[in-house]
């Protein structure tokens, strides 16, 4: 058995993209709040710029750059293009639990389609978190660029809002990064999101579903 | 890929949303400004303490803090800032003192300079403060909320004065989780935040103005007109002027007789727990407003390219979601 394609070249950057951006944008953010110098990280050799905070804010806006390019770039492009398998279908809930205990051996994965039930979950409550903290970090900026002018009530919220939604965005990524190395039968679509391609074995055994629709 | 007139106003409703967003709104105006006329300050000298320290402690003493002692360390560090017992000090800003008059000596002459919170025009403060705990008041002054500060202090590390101060023990903060994250509540002047609101002048200046009355140090008023004030008496007295430019602007402006490099000088070499950097740069205006236009341009960019690549690639031919 050979492989088969499961991601083309702009998923691909999509993901990367948005993960390393994001873990930049995760690391600045911590860095934002007034922790590194508390918590001894500014005095790691390398680190010290890390207790200054117009440096730390400067990088975290570079990486919402590359960040915030590639969430309204994927939402387009799919949206347009009609692509919404990662969307939640009918069942969804009751199949994730099922192969997340599966995952940890107990029972057995009911059939999966490309995506995983408990991934579709989780694209809409990243998707949900990303909203949020991208939307009021942007509004953030737009304050701060003074082309928009808020309440100072509606700013704190704001502010507020973009903290507590950014440590919500940690825990999903904590989970995400988890569930990839922790849970074996995620294995091949970790490597699959470096090469594109998973084996037809694993699709035919995993993925029973979308594999019957590739080959038809 | 074949684009039918209902995709093509669905696009068309996207991108007139994003561009939806005001192009030019103009930031608070600050309504309000504080003259700082140092030559006639003699720090309320024969008088226990300087009137305008006395009215501001007078008036603010309910707002504060009381903290719940024991105070714990800020872990992992081994140290709090507790300022609950030296609550009499008026030589320096503390959680219980939002004013205080710097004696400094240069060539034999004593000056005497208040200092307060310089309500800056582009406070990063408020900027900075990740819990949203401060804001700029329509009025032209910055004021802490001390029920949302956590006390992280970054206020403090960003203001190019280093005004805030923090109090250990009081807060929000002990709600959560003391030992690791907050650290008390941050205290600097709002400038009579309520009084102004209701169009009372600040404390300081009514106790100023009652010892000499029109020679006070301090002048509250209009913005445009005090700045008007303070270039037409730099350009005709020959005073130097403080706090027009430093950090794109503030709504505190000194005048004074002596050069304020030479100020600057003195409070450097006394080592001074306030400076007076005469060069003051704002470096969210400076640096990272440039970076949020590019933010906002990517945003936009990243829309447009999106929809192009989805418009240019056959339905099928990138394996997508």
């Amino acid at each position: 058995m050979g492989m088969i394609k499961r991601y083309g070249m702009i998923v691909i950057l999509e993901h990367w993209l948005v993960a390393i951006s994001g873990i930049g944008l995760i690391f600045t953010g911590l860095g934002c709040l007034p922790l590194f110098k508390r918590y001894y990280i500014s005095e790691i050799y390398g680190l010290k710029w890390t207790e200054d905070f117009h440096i730390v804010t400067q990088l975290h806006y570079i990486f919402a750059v590359f960040f915030m390019y590639t969430v309204l770039f994927h939402v387009f492009f799919h949206l347009i293009r009609r692509e919404f398998g990662l969307l939640p279908k009918k069942g969804d809930l009751g199949r994730a639990v099922k192969m997340i205990f599966a995952s940890f051996g107990i029972g057995k994965e009911p059939k999966a389609d490309k995506w995983l039930p408990e991934q579709r979950w989780a694209y809409v409550l990243f998707g949900i978190v990303i909203f949020f903290v991208s939307s009021t970090g942007m509004l953030k900026v737009l304050k701060n660029l003074e082309w928009v002018l808020f309440h100072p009530e509606t700013e704190s919220f704001l502010n507020l809002l973009h903290t507590i939604s950014g440590g919500i965005f940690i825990l999903f990524f904590v989970v995400h990064v988890l569930f990839v190395l922790v849970v074996k039968a995620n294995w091949p679509l970790l490597k699959a999101i470096f090469t594109g391609k998973v084996k037809e074995e694993y699709a035919k055994r995993r993925h029973p579903i979308w594999y019957e629709r590739e080959k038809s | 890929m074949k684009i039918n007139r209902r995709t093509f106003f669905k696009i068309i409703t996207a991108f007139s949303f994003l561009a939806s967003v005001p192009k030019y709104v103009n930031s608070f105006q600050s309504k309000y400004a504080t003259l700082v006329y140092i030559p006639n300050c003699d720090g309320c000298e024969n008088e226990p303490l300087p009137r305008c320290v006395k009215a501001c402690r007078d008036l603010n003493r309910y707002r504060f803090p009381e903290p719940k002692k024991p105070i714990q360390p800020y872990w992992p560090r081994p140290n709090y800032e507790d300022w609950s017992n030296e609550r009499d000090r008026i030589d320096t800003l503390t959680p219980y003192n939002w004013l205080f008059v710097q004696k400094i000596q240069i060539e034999n002459n004593t000056i005497n300079i208040p200092r307060r919170c310089m309500h800056c025009d582009y406070p990063p403060c408020v900027k900075g403060c990740p819990f949203g705990a401060l804001s700029k008041e329509p009025e032209g002054n910055t004021v802490i909320d001390d029920k949302i500060c956590f006390g992280g202090a970054k206020c403090r590390d960003i203001c190019p004065w280093h005004i805030p101060q923090r109090q250990a023990g009081v807060g929000f903060y002990l709600k959560l989780l003391p030992k690791f994250a907050g650290g008390g509540v941050m205290y600097k002047c709002d400038l009579c935040n309520d009084r102004i609101k209701k169009g009372v002048e600040p404390a300081c200046v009514i106790a100023c103005r009652d010892r000499l009355k029109d020679k006070s140090v301090y002048k509250f008023g209009r913005r445009e007109d005090i700045y008007a004030e303070a270039k037409r008496r730099t350009e005709n007295e020959g005073v130097y002027i403080y706090g027009m430019d430093q950090n794109g602007g503030t709504g505190t402006i000194y005048l004074s007789t002596v050069p304020f490099e030479k100020i600057e000088a003195k409070l450097k070499d006394i080592k001074a727990r306030f400076q007076m950097p005469v060069k003051v740069r704002n470096r969210y205006s400076d640096i990272t407003k440039p970076l949020g236009i590019a933010l906002v341009t990517a945003t936009l960019f990243g829309a447009v390219t999106g929809t192009l690549a989805a418009i240019l690639t056959k339905k099928g031919a990138e394996r997508g979601l």
